[in-house]
């Protein structure tokens, strides 16, 4: 049953938006005469903080996203009388969420995101009256909302050796910025994308594989200079260690092979070595490379990453 | 009056939560009154799953340690404590929310905290505890292997979360400790290979401090941290060993290594945006780290070499080693029209590795006393990126852009650490330019089409592998209405690296497509197939047999087939039933069997070298069940099941079955 005292305010408020030309605001009050389910787990969002401070309507309770509601409530609740998210251009609800949600450094570059050129906007993963997480308000745990749309990945973290993602040790966010990343700043820089860096400006790997940051004395160039992803898959392999191959002498061998003058590999551009005479392929001793290079990500104490 | 289907609402996402859930427990179902019990100024939430897991495990241990590693024991398998002020405006806070999943002894522990007051501070924890077991059969000779245990914790303080000045501090940690195996080749180039016992153990911890300001529309952000990072690892051999040859007549009698790391890295970061203007917006970035990190390094081997000679090799090490790193960026987006974006991205970063050391080598009894060839790096990276976004109508969108990246890389190394005289200096520049292109389309409004493309030109990539010549393709199609939605999915990814001894070819095809249909409360279904396919042939060159073999190449195929499946039915709202499965299988290039190699091959040949390595099929499979049945409003008793099989076709070493399972009792109120 609608509350009479409740209907009675509506229409005092609807009256005198009425009086004017042109929507006006009616305050929450209103709102909730309709929207009763809306209203009655609102304390519990994170928004309804405008209105606990007590901010005027334009910046506070529904308005303040949905804005003015006068003509909504004379037409008896059209949607096109009012910001209706739900039928919203993507595009729009970027700016009306970006009205409030801009200046927070996270979502510095969204404007450029991937996310936002694929028309992936802020309510395809948000829901402000649905959330099943009430941290952020997200529709749905953030890995299910990952893999909804890349698939691919969700594969990739199906194998056997992965990032406990599905487990839910990790979270995408913990390496990714859906809202857009700042700048990557290593391998060419253009790529990878929504890519976050760690504090000191690098791959993500870093913020928990700190042993591999360095800086050492014998710095193994792939890692600094391509990324960890030279030779690790990030997300999951079939492999141990995350490795691109399921051997590790392969892996080696596809840089490790000399190359011609002209190739511009290496950190002295004129090839990267190949391995020493002394190794004999054709014994599977030597086949096991990282059991005598075991430093293979940077040595303080050898050049060629044995101890 | 309330209106019970809407007023349940987080009741109705109970299913979306059990579809995303690929771990039989904890339950994604929901039990009780979602609005909660009201407590004073607060509304109380809180529910607690706590039973016990059971597992029986047949096959290689390590390997489903190393994959899954669920055990038996009791368990708080989740718990969830909501705590709202329903006026907003309580003494202490108006939200704490706390979640928790696995805490026991779950391999996978996690917990997330926030408390709050409205407008005066918000507070975060996130902790987490992992043990990882990788026995890395496959490497090293399995002389690798790990059993450690990672924990991970973060706490963000906000003063003033609404303010225009806001406060920040904060506080991480991360852990690793555990014993692990290492190995180590002594004493020259023709010795021989002995396993090590290693205590790892690392502790990182970063303090944070930072404030906001919002003046004349601009936001100014900056952020003070102090990194701190030590290692103590020690690894030792008792024990006389033979090492990995037998009949090699190398002995290493004892082994001791200690090797303390220490360092810090202090950093800035101060950015400065502004995004609400009708027509530009901009936002800028300054960060500078100063990584330093203190080593030394003492070693002892004393044993016998090939001859039978009696070998007592010192080594000491130590050093500084700096990196200071700069990065910044300024990103400018323009609104000339309503329909148009512009937005122009340009980023420097420029690194440098350097130090100073001191190695010290006594080898029975000669002794050297040099400086360590601590060899310099330096990466500048400059980038450029403009992208436009034109909406020709709400339905139809143009994507174009165009990125610009240069590289260089400055080097200096020696030769050999004792040979002061033939130091390599070197500096090279690389360029990549890369376009971009793509169309948006709505046909209809549930429809959305996204085709993106990309080709890039790298004018000196670093290693055969890195991008020279790429394309990529991307496209994407999604139907979604309220209860139904379909999405596929397509990505084409090709790179080649030609030079005139080398050629590198990577052909990357992904195709995915996934259904989620919620037809009804009672039943749910969620079902997806993703192809990822890779192959790739590197040219390589290797030494076999006393012969430079050239001309050869590597080739690894991989042809992985992952589909899952997942149903939910709930009969009267009393037992909701959960099947899933999950197939992840890589058929490689289709062989099933290893190949012998042809009597009388050449050993240099990569045909007896390298096929076995270049394919790996395997398949690694889990299906599950979940009953969870409403015993009152309050409570929920669950059981599970779920299998786990991993097998390779080639030569199953690993190959594993776990039947693991649970049966737990939820509780909310």
């Amino acid at each position: 049953m609608v509350n009479p005292l409740r209907l009675l305010v509506s229409i005092a408020l609807f009256a005198i938006a009425f009086a004017h030309g042109e929507p006006n605001y009616v305050g929450s009050a209103v709102c909730k005469t309709c929207h009763p389910n809306v209203w009655a787990n609102f304390y519990k969002n994170p928004h309804y903080q405008t209105l606990a401070l007590g901010k005027p309507a334009p910046q506070s309770g529904c308005e303040s996203c949905h804005g003015p509601a006068s003509d909504h409530v004379a037409a008896k609740g059209d949607k096109t009388k009012i910001v209706a998210f739900s039928v919203l251009a993507p595009e729009k609800v970027l700016d009306n969420c970006l009205a409030c949600h801009a200046n927070t450094l996270g979502r510095a570059n969204i404007r450029r995101s991937s996310h936002t050129t694929a028309r992936v906007a802020c309510n395809s993963c948000h829901s402000i009256h649905r959330a099943s997480q009430p941290k952020y308000l997200l529709a749905k745990p953030q890995t299910a909302l990952c893999f909804d749309c890349h698939q691919n990945v969700r594969a990739q973290f199906s194998l056997p050796f992965k990032h406990r993602v599905i487990e839910g040790f990790m979270q995408c966010s913990d390496c990714h910025n859906p809202h857009g990343a700042a700048a990557p700043t290593w391998s060419m820089g253009v790529r990878p994308r929504m890519v976050d860096t760690a504090l000191g400006n690098e791959q993500p790997c870093m913020k928990c594989h700190v042993d591999k940051r360095g800086p050492f004395a014998f710095e193994h160039p792939a890692v600094r200079v391509d990324g960890c992803e030279s030779c690790h898959a990030p997300h999951g392999s079939a492999n141990a260690r995350l490795l691109r191959r399921p051997q590790v002498f392969p892996l080696c061998l596809e840089c490790h092979s000399g190359g011609a003058a002209d190739s511009g590999f290496g950190r002295q551009g004129d090839g990267i070595r190949p391995q020493s005479a002394s190794h004999n392929m054709a014994d599977p001793r030597y086949r096991n490379c990282t059991t005598c290079h075991v430093r293979i990500h940077g040595s303080n104490a050898d050049r060629r990453f044995l101890r | 009056m309330r209106r019970p289907g809407l007023a349940l609402c987080p009741l109705a996402l109970a299913p979306i939560l059990a579809l995303a859930q690929q771990t039989v427990a904890p339950t994604g179902a929901r039990v009780g009154e979602a609005r909660g019990e009201d407590v004073g100024d607060y509304n109380v939430l809180n529910s607690f799953e706590t039973g016990y897991r059971f597992l029986d495990v047949g096959g290689n241990r390590g390997k489903y340690r190393s994959d899954v590693n669920f055990r038996n024991g009791i368990r708080l398998l989740s718990s969830s404590l909501s705590v709202n002020s329903k006026e907003g405006r309580a003494r202490w806070f108006d939200t704490l929310q706390l979640n928790t999943q696995g805490l026991g002894n779950d391999p996978y522990q996690y917990s997330n905290l926030r408390v709050e007051k409205n407008a005066l501070y918000r507070y975060d924890l996130i902790w987490r505890s992992s043990d990882y077991f990788n026995p890395a059969l496959g490497l090293a000779q399995g002389w690798h292997a790990m059993d450690t245990t990672r924990r991970l914790q973060d706490h963000d303080f906000t003063l003033f979360p609404l303010g225009a000045f806001r406060f920040f501090a904060g506080f991480s940690r991360a852990t690793q400790s555990g014993p692990a195996l290492s190995s180590v080749q002594l004493f020259d180039s023709r010795g021989d290979e002995y396993p090590l016992f290693s205590n790892v153990d690392r502790r990182q911890n970063e303090f944070r401090i930072g404030s906001e300001v919002r003046l004349a529309g601009f936001k100014l952000h900056w952020i003070r941290a102090w990194e701190s990072y030590r290692e103590d690892t020690p690894a030792l051999r008792e024990t006389r060993s033979s090492g990995a040859n037998p009949t090699d007549n190398n002995v290493l009698n004892q082994f001791k290594r200690t090797e303390p790391w220490e360092g810090s890295t202090p950093s800035w970061r101060v950015s400065l945006l502004r995004d609400n203007n009708r027509y530009w917006g901009v936002n800028a970035r300054f960060t500078h780290s100063d990584g330093q990190r203190d080593f030394a390094f003492d070693e002892t081997a004393i044993g016998t070499n090939r001859f039978g000679g009696a070998v007592n090799r010192q080594v000491l090490v130590a050093g500084t080693g700096r990196r200071p790193v700069t990065a910044a960026s300024l990103t400018l987006s323009l609104f000339p029209a309503a329909n148009l974006t512009v937005t122009n991205h340009s980023g420097f970063h420029n690194t440098r590795i350097e130090g100073d050391a001191r190695l010290q080598e006594l080898d029975n009894g000669s002794l050297l006393n040099s400086l360590v060839s601590f060899n310099y790096l330096g990466i500048r990276t400059f980038t450029n990126q403009t992208d436009a976004l034109l909406r020709i109508t709400p339905r139809i969108a143009l994507r174009g852009g165009y990125w610009f990246a240069n590289r260089r890389i400055r080097s200096t190394e020696r030769e050999s650490v004792f040979d002061f005289a033939n130091t390599v200096q070197a500096q090279q520049t690389n360029t990549q330019h890369a376009g971009v292109a793509g169309l948006r389309l709505q046909p209809v409004r549930p429809l959305t089409l996204v085709f993106d493309a990309e080709i890039g030109r790298n004018d000196r990539p670093f290693s055969p592998i890195s991008d020279r010549d790429y394309h990529a393709f991307h496209a994407r199609a999604q139907w979604k209405q309220r209860s139904f939605a379909v999405t596929a999915f397509a990505r084409t990814n090709y790179n080649f690296n030609t030079t005139s001894l080398l050629a590198h070819s990577s052909r990357s095809r992904n195709y995915s497509a996934n259904l989620s249909w919620l037809p009804r409360d009672w039943f749910t279904l969620d079902a997806g197939y993703s192809k990822l396919h890779l192959d790739t042939a590197t040219g390589i060159a290797y030494f076999a047999s006393g012969r430079f073999v050239q001309g050869e190449r590597s080739i690894y195929r991989s042809n992985l087939h992952a589909g899952h499946f997942g149903a939910r039915f709930a009969i009267r709202s009393r037992i909701e039933l959960y099947t899933g499965y999950s197939h992840t299988q890589d058929s490689g290039d289709g062989r099933s069997v290893l190949e012998t190699p042809p009597a009388g091959l050449d050993p240099g040949s990569s045909l007896a070298l390298f096929r076995q390595a270049q394919t790996f099929p395997m398949r690694f499979l889990s299906p599950l069940a979940r009953v969870s049945v409403r015993i009152n409003s309050k409570l929920r008793w669950n059981v599970g099941y779920q299998y786990y099989g991993y097998g390779e076709e080639l030569l199953d070493l690993q190959g594993y079955r776990a039947h693991s399972g649970y049966t737990s009792v939820l509780w909310s109120f």
